[in-house]
């Protein structure tokens, strides 16, 4: 079936995403809660746009709104501009430490007002993808704690969690920089849980937790067999393919 | 009292929550032990504790039947007066009586001859106060389950085009139509469906849910029943919020009693159909009435609402077809299926019919559970049912719909209520709250306190509700000390903009209400707040200066009594003066003051 995006006709499967249409279409729509691996949340509300089915109007977050017919859809309008602004704006003003979000800011022309800023520091913008990462995992070592001004991103009582693999998904998955991971002297500090790495056994580099590894390996198998970095394990691959040619 | 003989004589203590505060159990146990040596009166007396009367300003009431005797703050010292002179002697009590303040004469049959009752209608509320919520029987006397008995002789459709056709709209809040609810639901062809009862009443001041779960369990199971049988539901739950301990109590028997009786289990009333009903108790999060949330909730995830491009509906609970209606629209089926949709219909304004409830807080004299047509003006709720204003203040504002709700002015006191007319002028129905304040009340800081509620009840999901309240919260906060700026109100104005817009579920949409209404009724106390430092109610601390008009006072010392601080001095019958220095403008003089001596500069 077909709907307008923007005064361009875009082929879609009913019951799809207007963000996954439209972003198959090449059509721009700013989102930071959004990962391709999950289902849209709609929490940050930046891919907010007008939709008119009928002789209804109305605004829609298009990473959860579902097509189920013909409709007209406008990514930018005047309303939807001002209210992306205030929310790059809200957005600023709860995580101005994150380069993304301050970049943002500057790109939507959002000027300085008399609002609260929190610490320089903080970046998180409780988007939730680091919790489904972790889930996807199948660790859900973190969640979302507390509700309204408080909610933030925790481990059970802010104690190091006993399922976390310090695996990093959740920092990798972070659109704003916000999870703290420290790697030095062959030890990972992530969630205040210290991790010891795993060297490479090619080229001797520490590249995983243990508790990873042994959460991949098969149950019974020595984690050794195959602690080969990502780049070392891409190598091996090549040669062993070459030797069969 | 011949008449009676056979009958007996009936004696309801109102045990609803705010009487039972005030001591009704107690009444109600000292009447049922001196009951006991009653042998040797002709008639028999039986004694009952009911649910909420709804006059909760006049509790612990005694009503006694079928001498029609309403006995007012009746404490546990006069119950054998009760029993000696009424029951024995078929005296009346003088004193016990409520004094009309208007007549100044004693009302000993309050429903019949006082505005507060006459001028309700009472639907939903029909059976609370005149039965025991433990009694099944009760409930079956008073036509109960004679509804799901007529259900039965009904199709699938014909119910649902009885309630379409009466025209019920959710009382949760919405508005939304229940009959189309219940249509969508059925044509669903995913199985299990389920049903939900959505009694997480969580707004401050509201009382509405709790005292039907309370009082009259039974008319919300018999509403579910009868919606299962239409939408071929398998299971049923009723969320109700942990506080709710009586609630929860009187749902749980009531939900034993139906199981007895076969209005409930594996084979209803022995035709065939099969349908239970647990309870669920919240956590107390208030985000959880949001019934995406509280679906949620039900699944054991986080109280997070989801967007409802796809409604519950289609695709609610366990991701099946699910009616989710509100503890009052659940009230109101057995009464449409009973007396037909057109008698419903015939009552209300054209796109909101029936009643509504409301609980009725705040700075009126009468403070109660009310229900009303829809379509009754404000006026006629607050002063005729209501009694008017405590202590003879000024009408200032009336709040409905809980915290997300807004604040009506006095100019708009005849507007009739229903669900549109209250959108319009930018509150909402909300699930039936209605807080008046006074002229002693400050709007800035009534906004500030609604959105201090909202910055804990948010569920923190998306930007603009969570970052949106704290920040017009802030902003509230600083012009409630002084320190706000004039281009403070335009950012108020856009961060509530964008919240109502773009925030993801009713709570957020709504939550900018309480800063919107105020502004657009009240902006001259921003003004005054902002420009002159100066709160024009006396009750922003750091804006207020009490002084004490020499002319009128009278030199009684009340003040001095109850001034927390010792900041008021001077001698008995001579003019007072108030230290200001030392004074913390709580209010005590100005509230205690009998001739209006203390002002506000």
């Amino acid at each position: 079936m077909k709907i307008i995006i923007d005064g361009r006709d875009v082929d879609v499967e009913y019951g799809e995403t207007l963000l996954t249409a439209a972003k198959r279409a090449g059509i721009k729509i700013p989102t930071l809660c959004h990962n391709e691996a999950f289902e849209g949340q709609g929490r940050c509300r930046l891919c907010m746009v007008e939709v008119e089915r009928g002789s209804m109007k109305n605004t829609v977050a298009s990473c959860t709104y579902p097509i189920t017919g013909e409709i007209k859809v406008s990514t930018s309008t005047p309303l939807i501009e001002k209210m992306r602004k205030n929310i790059v704006m809200l957005l600023y003003k709860q995580a101005p430490g994150s380069q993304l979000i301050q970049d943002m800011y500057k790109e939507y022309g959002c000027v300085d007002n008399s609002l609260e800023e929190n610490n320089a520091d903080e970046r998180c913008i409780l988007c939730n993808l680091c919790v489904l990462a972790c889930r996807e995992m199948g660790s859900s070592a973190i969640s979302l704690i507390m509700r309204g001004t408080d909610k933030q991103v925790a481990t059970p009582y802010n104690e190091a969690a006993e399922v976390c693999l310090g695996c990093g998904a959740c920092a990798e998955i972070c659109p704003t920089n916000a999870i703290k991971v420290i790697e030095k002297d062959g030890q990972r500090i992530i969630w205040n849980k210290v991790f010891n790495l795993v060297n490479c056994q090619r080229c001797g580099k520490p590249f995983a937790t243990r508790e990873q590894l042994g959460y991949i390996a098969a149950p019974g198998k020595d984690i050794s067999t195959q602690s080969l970095c990502e780049s070392c394990r891409r190598k091996s691959a090549a040669e062993k393919i070459q030797g069969f040619m | 009292m011949k008449m009676y003989s056979n009958e007996g004589r009936q004696i309801l203590v109102c045990c609803g929550t705010g009487c039972q505060a005030n001591g009704s159990l107690q009444v109600f146990d000292a009447i049922q032990e001196q009951i006991q040596s009653l042998d040797d009166v002709e008639v028999k007396t039986f004694a009952k504790s009911t649910g909420c009367n709804g006059w909760c300003e006049q509790g612990p009431l005694v009503k006694i039947l079928p001498d029609d005797i309403t006995y007012c703050q009746v404490k546990v010292d006069d119950v054998p007066a009760i029993i000696d002179k009424t029951i024995k002697n078929n005296e009346v009590i003088e004193r016990l009586l409520y004094r009309n303040p208007a007549s100044k004469k004693r009302v000993k049959s309050p429903h019949l001859e006082l505005d507060f009752y006459q001028k309700q209608k009472k639907i939903a509320l029909r059976n609370i106060g005149e039965i025991d919520p433990a009694s099944i029987e009760d409930y079956i006397d008073r036509d109960g389950y004679k509804a799901l008995e007529k259900a039965f002789s009904m199709s699938a459709e014909q119910i649902i085009t009885e309630v379409t056709k009466s025209g019920l709209r959710g009382r949760g809040g919405g508005g939304f139509p229940a009959g189309l609810k219940w249509q969508s639901c059925a044509k669903q062809s995913s199985t299990p469906h389920y049903i939900i009862c959505n009694g997480d009443e969580g707004d401050p001041g509201a009382f509405m849910d709790r005292s039907i779960m309370e009082g009259d369990p039974h008319t919300v199971i018999e509403g579910m029943v009868i919606c299962a049988l239409a939408t071929g539901a398998s299971n049923g739950f009723i969320y109700v919020r942990d506080e709710y301990a009586l609630a929860l109590k009187n749902l749980n028997l009531a939900l034993i009693d139906a199981r007895k009786r076969s209005f409930l289990g594996e084979n209803i009333m022995g035709q065939g159909f099969a349908f239970d009903i647990e309870v669920v108790r919240g956590g107390g999060a208030f985000v959880c009435g949001e019934e995406t949330a509280l679906i949620a909730s039900i699944e054991g995830k986080i109280g997070e609402p989801r967007d409802k491009y796809v409604f519950p509906a289609e695709k609610g609970l366990w991701g099946q077809p699910t009616v989710i209606n509100n503890v009052e629209t659940w009230a109101n089926i057995p009464v449409i299926i009973n007396e037909g949709a057109d008698k419903f219909a015939s009552i209300g304004t054209e796109n909101s019919k029936g009643t509504k409830v409301f609980s009725l807080v705040g700075k009126v004299v009468n403070t109660g559970l009310v229900e009303v047509p829809m379509g009754t003006t404000l006026r006629e709720i607050i002063f005729a049912i209501g009694g008017g204003i405590l202590k003879g203040r000024q009408f200032k504002a009336v709040q409905t719909g809980g915290p997300s709700g807004g604040c009506i002015p006095a100019e708009l006191l005849d507007l009739p209520v229903d669900f549109d007319t209250l959108k319009e002028v930018g509150s909402m129905m909300g699930s039936g709250g209605l807080i008046v304040m006074d002229e002693r009340t400050c709007m800035v800081e009534v906004a500030r306190y609604y959105l201090n509620f909202l910055a804990g009840e948010s569920c923190g999901k998306c930007v603009p509700c969570r970052e949106g309240i704290r920040h017009m919260q802030e902003i509230l906060t600083r012009i409630c000390e002084g320190k706000g700026q004039i281009s403070d109100l335009e950012l108020l104005e856009e961060i509530a903009e964008t919240v109502k817009i773009a925030a993801l579920c009713g709570l957020g949409k709504t939550a900018a209400n309480p800063v919107l209404s105020t502004l657009r009724y009240f902006r001259d106390e921003y003004l005054a707040h902002i420009e002159e430092h100066r709160c024009p109610a006396g009750v922003c601390r750091d804006l207020t200066e009490f002084y004490i008009d020499k002319e009128k006072c009278t030199g009684c010392g009340i003040c001095i009594k109850n001034c927390p601080v010792d900041a008021i001095y001077g001698e008995k019958k001579e003019a007072h003066t108030i230290n200001v220095e030392k004074c913390i403008a709580c209010g005590s003089c100005i509230d205690t003051c009998r001739f209006d001596a203390v002002r506000i500069r």
